[in-house]
């Protein structure tokens, strides 16, 4: 009877920090902290991908599969973070160069920046961070636009990072569609 | 004489600070401080901000396999190199940065070790693009390229051994823009 209350307790356990790991901001780190510096600085909330948006997610890249042409994946098994804001407004009243600073501050430490691209007057804007994961890197992209943001962690291998490295005003964009039309 | 060698022990410590400072302001003597212009983005219609250290391009160049010949031209360019950074606006209306803003990199490119490069020209045209060299002897140890237009401003820094011809095969990849620069044509004598 104790074991098998045991073995229950154990289960709700790693259920707890299961769900609390696979909730995109759970983590204290480079991710947690943009979420936050967004949600500070325009006074918005972020919304974790509901579950069935990932599996129509899962859908689309079926789909994308059953038209032809291989969808060739960035982002390592398991290692993609998305949050998404939606909806919401995203006015930098001119200060969007205070927002990147602001940014570089919270970041800075553990991350390199790699990539900024601010167009203040659509309102839109791309950060791209990258640090060290061992033999691999970690890459944050922050996507701002009028009435929606989205923040992704993924970890690349060298050999995609440099492929993307080609063309980092590019990079942005790509990792979010990766990140946003895989389940991974 | 005992007082003598205990202050030259005191300053000891000062005098390897001195020396480490020397060195590292050798080395980055080819970075350019480029910080002070992010406050352009506020204006411009598009700012870009690039910024690829050592470690991310060392790691890039090996992935460079060389069975493709453009991918082994810029292996060998990347292989030595310490950083890129660019910094590109581009604005609505003429007008929108100031002399000041140009100068507080121009500035930096007037102090010892940087020389510009003269008659290098836009193919673009209306562009004004300057193309400057950090040397120390005969070794490069960085580049510059500023490039005024009344509706653009760009700086693009180079940080270890690179020249013209190196700068034009990264031209319009890593965050480096197509500058369209080439050197004059000398006149054949008739």
């Amino acid at each position: 009877m104790t074991k098998t209350r045991f073995t229950i307790a154990g289960l709700v356990f790693a259920m707890l920090f299961g769900a609390l790991g696979a909730s995109g901001i759970a983590r204290g780190d480079g991710f947690n902290d943009a979420v936050k510096t967004i949600e500070q600085f325009y006074h918005v909330k972020h919304q974790n991908i509901p579950f069935l948006a990932r599996a129509g997610m899962k859908a689309v890249r079926t789909a994308a599969r059953i038209k032809g042409g291989e969808y060739k994946k960035l982002a390592e098994a398991g290692s993609v973070r998305v949050v998404f804001f939606e909806d919401q407004n995203f006015d930098s009243r001119g200060q969007m160069a205070s927002f990147k600073a602001t940014l570089h501050g919270i970041l800075s430490a553990e991350w390199s920046p790699l990539v900024q691209t601010l167009a203040p007057r659509d309102e839109e804007q791309n950060h791209i961070y990258v640090r060290a994961a061992g033999e691999k890197f970690s890459v944050l992209v922050v996507t701002i636009q009028r009435r929606e943001a989205t923040v992704v962690q993924a970890t690349l291998a060298p050999q995609v990072l440099a492929d993307l490295m080609k063309d980092p005003n590019e990079m942005g964009k790509a990792l979010r569609e990766d990140a946003t039309i895989n389940d991974n | 004489m005992k007082t003598l060698f205990q202050t030259s022990w005191k300053l000891a410590p000062v005098l390897l600070l001195m020396l480490v400072g020397t060195v590292t302001a050798r080395a980055q003597g080819a970075k350019l401080q480029l910080d002070q212009l992010d406050a352009l983005a506020n204006k411009a219609n598009e700012a870009v901000d690039v910024r690829l250290d050592e470690r991310l391009l060392q790691t890039t160049a090996k992935y460079f396999t060389g069975k493709d010949p453009d991918d082994a031209g810029v292996r060998e360019v990347l292989k030595g190199l310490k950083g890129i950074y660019v910094k590109s606006f581009s604005f609505e209306k003429d007008g929108e940065y100031s002399q000041a803003e140009v100068d507080s990199v121009t500035s930096q490119l007037r102090q010892a070790g940087w020389s510009k490069i003269v008659g290098i020209v836009s193919k673009k045209g209306g562009e004004n693009v300057e193309v400057y060299l950090n040397t120390a002897g005969d070794q490069i140890n960085g580049l510059a390229v500023v490039s005024i237009d009344p509706k653009e401003f760009t700086v693009v820094n180079i940080v270890g051994p690179i020249d013209l011809e190196k700068l034009s095969k990264l031209e319009g990849q890593f965050g480096v823009p197509d500058l369209g620069m080439e050197k004059p044509k000398a006149k054949k004598p008739e």
